[in-house]
């Protein structure tokens, strides 16, 4: 090979390699943030809605250590999501024009996590499914669309961790003696379930996943199951409607 | 409000559903006109062998020969490229980048083969991206620097085919030299580049080891022709007998193995 040729070739690979060595940074930036809103998250499961089921139970232990409710752990992990767009703002600025699937798979699995983070945070606060537009406008802005954008793939991908949560939460609400939530959880994860069904998955690791959501279905009606026979919970007629 | 939400969910599902068969559809499509492409790229290749061990009588320059027939063949994975073109546009190309990148590569193959056996020296990055572009110059798809490096790699395999099947015919021994010297400045041009690309160094090794075939049997030839005083048919045939064992095709021309094609093995026993 001419040897101009040669150099210039290899130039033009550096540059590819310090691009990726300046994502990698950015991505270990929004890995951090992602582990540590997972990582509130997590308490959800040994926190109690409101203060009043505080009182309403027995368990001292619960009591004593002060735990935060609800609102107050989604207010701590909002400014955290928040701040994720700085990272997707230096992503975006790093990524060459129309080059944003070339790189796309350096952070994905960290973006899954913001994702599930975000629709952990709108379940927990409205009760409702977060939108792809919404997590993107969350996590990222319109104007760098072509160079760092949230896939479909990602975002169903954040919802399926989502699905695997909550299907612990069900079980750690009835212990935090909140009964009502199982069934709450119960009629969301059968919605986004039948939505999931609508879509022709291939082999891959979204399907994969989509498969083993039927377990957490299946754990989540057995604690529904259990509040009912129990006549724990008594759910509204309408909500047994939808439900089947 | 609860079946308001229902049809919500169903509807943004059904949204996605009709995003994701459209990314699944356009990339099996992408797989079976790069499966073309590199069907259309192995024929070449093979064509290109039989030109160069077949020339019987012809008269023509049978690099030149050889190279434009080639370069006709590699005409049909052009119009296939074009027709993908509007499947990758922009960043929908480097989606479907995995889909391309084993057709991209054959065709380098074939292309550079075709080159060399004409010039005698690699295809530039910038020829490979021309044939790949259209009339005005707008490229179909912006080549790869990996993809023209690791398409590159493979045409070693080719070289060391193409010089040991063709040892033992008049003129071949000198072009084996000259493969030999060729496909070891290629090795060492490509080691830089074995860190930053990813399966080069693989590719390497398999060069490695066709440079091996190559300079035995150029030792062979060597060996053989300085320790005896022997005419050159004599010397060819043991040339042929040392490297058979090499089974590569070689000495396709004596054995009739015909290897490469075996439909043509009888029009081809005819002109010997």
């Amino acid at each position: 090979m001419d040897p101009q040729d040669l150099d210039r070739l290899n130039e033009l690979l550096e540059q590819d390699v310090e691009i990726r060595e300046k994502i990698k940074e950015q991505v270990a930036e929004l890995d951090k943030k992602t582990r540590n809103m997972a990582g509130v998250l997590n308490r959800i499961h040994s926190t109690p809605t409101e203060s009043s089921q505080v009182t309403w139970l027995s368990c001292r232990f619960i009591r004593l250590i002060r735990l935060p409710i609800v609102p107050v752990l989604i207010d701590s992990v909002r400014p955290i999501l928040q701040s994720c767009q700085d990272t997707s703002a230096a992503m975006a600025a790093l990524i060459p024009l129309n080059q944003f699937w070339r790189f796309k798979e350096m952070w994905s699995s960290s973006l899954r996590t913001a994702v599930y983070s975000a629709a952990f945070v709108e379940y927990l606060s409205s009760g409702k499914l977060i939108s792809l537009p919404d997590v993107a406008k969350i996590l990222g802005k319109e104007e760098w669309k072509d160079r760092f954008s949230l896939a479909v793939e990602d975002y169903l991908h954040g919802l399926i961790s989502l699905v695997n949560e909550l299907s612990r939460l069900a079980v750690n609400a009835v212990t935090l003696g909140n009964f009502e939530e199982p069934i709450r959880i119960s009629i969301f994860v059968k919605e986004l379930f039948a939505g999931f069904t609508m879509l022709n998955l291939k082999n891959d690791t979204l399907r994969r996943r989509f498969d083993s959501l039927k377990y957490d279905i299946k754990k989540i009606e057995e604690v529904v199951y259990d509040l009912s026979l129990r006549k724990l919970a008594a759910p509204k007629k309408e909500q047994v409607d939808s439900k089947e | 409000m609860d079946t308001d939400k229902t049809t919500a969910v169903v509807d943004i599902f059904d949204e996605f559903r009709k995003d994701i068969d459209e990314h699944n559809d356009r990339r099996e499509r992408l797989i079976k006109a790069s499966r073309d492409v590199t069907n259309i790229s192995k024929k070449v290749i093979f064509l290109l062998h039989r030109i160069m061990t077949e020339r019987g009588n012809d008269t023509r320059d049978p690099f030149k020969h050889a190279a434009e027939r080639g370069r006709n063949g590699l005409r049909e994975a052009q119009v296939l490229y074009a027709q993908m073109k509007h499947e990758i546009q922009g960043d929908e190309f480097w989606r479907y980048h995995r889909a391309v990148s084993p057709g991209l590569q054959e065709y380098i193959e074939a292309l550079s083969f075709a080159h060399y056996l004409e010039h005698g020296t690699l295809v530039t990055y910038a020829q490979v991206q021309d044939t790949l572009s259209d009339d005005s110059g707008v490229p179909y798809l912006p080549l790869p620097k990996e993809d023209y490096l690791l398409g590159l790699s493979d045409l070693t395999g080719e070289l060391m085919r193409f010089a040991i099947s063709g040892i033992a015919r008049k003129g071949g021994r000198t072009k084996a030299t000259e493969v030999c010297a060729f496909v070891r400045q290629c090795k060492s041009d490509f080691e830089r580049f074995t860190p930053v690309v990813r399966e080069l160094s693989k590719k390497q090794s398999v060069t490695t080891q066709s440079l091996e075939k190559i300079e035995d049997a150029v030792y062979a030839i060597v060996v053989r022709s300085s320790e005896y005083d022997l005419p050159p048919e004599a010397v060819d045939d043991i040339v042929a007998q040392s490297i058979s064992s090499f089974g590569t095709g070689s000495g396709v021309d004596r054995s009739k193995r015909g290897r490469r094609d075996p439909g043509s093995g009888d029009e081809y026993e005819g002109e010997y």
